[in-house]
């Protein structure tokens, strides 16, 4: 089985006077209501143009036994100029602006057949990196005859 | 203005060789470089039933700003979830704008554009009637 931990640390000495923030969580990633530890993984490196517009980082249509489970999504804009973002969108809900050196992490359940997430740079070219940890994957059927 | 970093960290031996992400973040304005000043401050609270509640209201944000979300199921059991969607009247697995499940111990941190609109909510479900706990904060302009 293997482990997959995610950690995260936020601080901050001066956003509450007289308070230090300080939260840090660290959870050990598990399949769908299990104790059993992810065994799926694809990461990468790419870029994304303004004239890219929309694309799909991963698309909704998985197939039925991977929809609805304990999945995670990794995204990081690479790009140095504060004005570049990437726009993240759950089909057609926008989720929010990843700007230059931003990351997020959140669950990616993909329940929904039309889930697919996108990006969509603005500014002008925004390299990224990314990563998917999940449960399973099952391979689509080929067109190949 | 202030400074707000948030790190994360994952580890994980899923592949033949280690997988390591480690990347430092600080929270700065939309299209700026000072950073974020305003916050929620951290929440609590308990859910006794599986009823769906809106735990962020897109009215608590401005829209188009570069606002972040944090939010934790602070319990320890992987059986029960949050179910977490970007819908106030959402969060069952078969809409669009659901994200995904927080298990116990999981936490998500992500940008969040709140819009004006019931579809830039944080609306949470729980899986079950017993008690369980989350904590969320929200860092905005």
């Amino acid at each position: 089985m293997a482990t997959t931990t995610a950690t995260v640390s936020i601080s901050s000495s001066d956003l509450m006077p007289g308070s230090n923030l300080s939260i840090n969580a660290s959870s050990t990633l598990m399949k769908t209501g299990l104790t059993t530890g992810l065994e799926v993984v694809e990461m990468g490196k790419n870029t994304l143009t303004v004239a890219d517009s929309h694309k799909a980082l991963y698309e909704g249509g998985v197939a039925a036994a991977d929809r609805d489970q304990a999945s995670w999504v990794y995204i990081c804009n690479s790009a140095t100029d504060d004005t570049y973002y990437i726009e993240v969108t759950l089909h057609d809900t926008v989720i929010g602006s990843l700007y230059a050196g931003d990351w997020m992490f959140m669950p990616y359940s993909q329940g929904d057949n039309a889930a697919e997430l996108n990006l969509e740079a603005e500014g002008g070219t925004c390299p990224y990196e990314y990563a998917l940890f999940a449960t399973s994957k099952t391979l689509l059927d080929s067109d190949q005859a | 203005m202030a400074t707000i970093n948030a790190t994360i960290s994952i580890n994980s031996d899923i592949m033949s060789y280690p997988v390591r992400i480690n990347k430092t973040m600080t929270m700065k304005k939309a299209g700026s470089c000072h950073g974020l000043e305003e916050t929620s401050g951290l929440n609590h609270r308990k859910f006794s039933s599986t009823d769906a509640v809106v735990i962020i209201s897109n009215t608590e944000g401005t829209a188009d700003k570069a606002s972040k979300v944090y939010i934790r199921n602070t319990g320890s059991d992987k059986a029960q979830n949050f179910y977490v969607s970007l819908n106030a009247s959402a969060s069952a697995a078969t809409t669009t704008e659901s994200l995904g499940k927080l298990y116990g111990g999981d936490w998500m941190l992500i940008p969040w554009v709140a819009t004006a609109a019931t579809t830039h909510d944080f609306c949470v479900v729980p899986s079950t009637a017993e008690t369980m706990t989350l904590e969320w904060m929200v860092f905005e302009e």
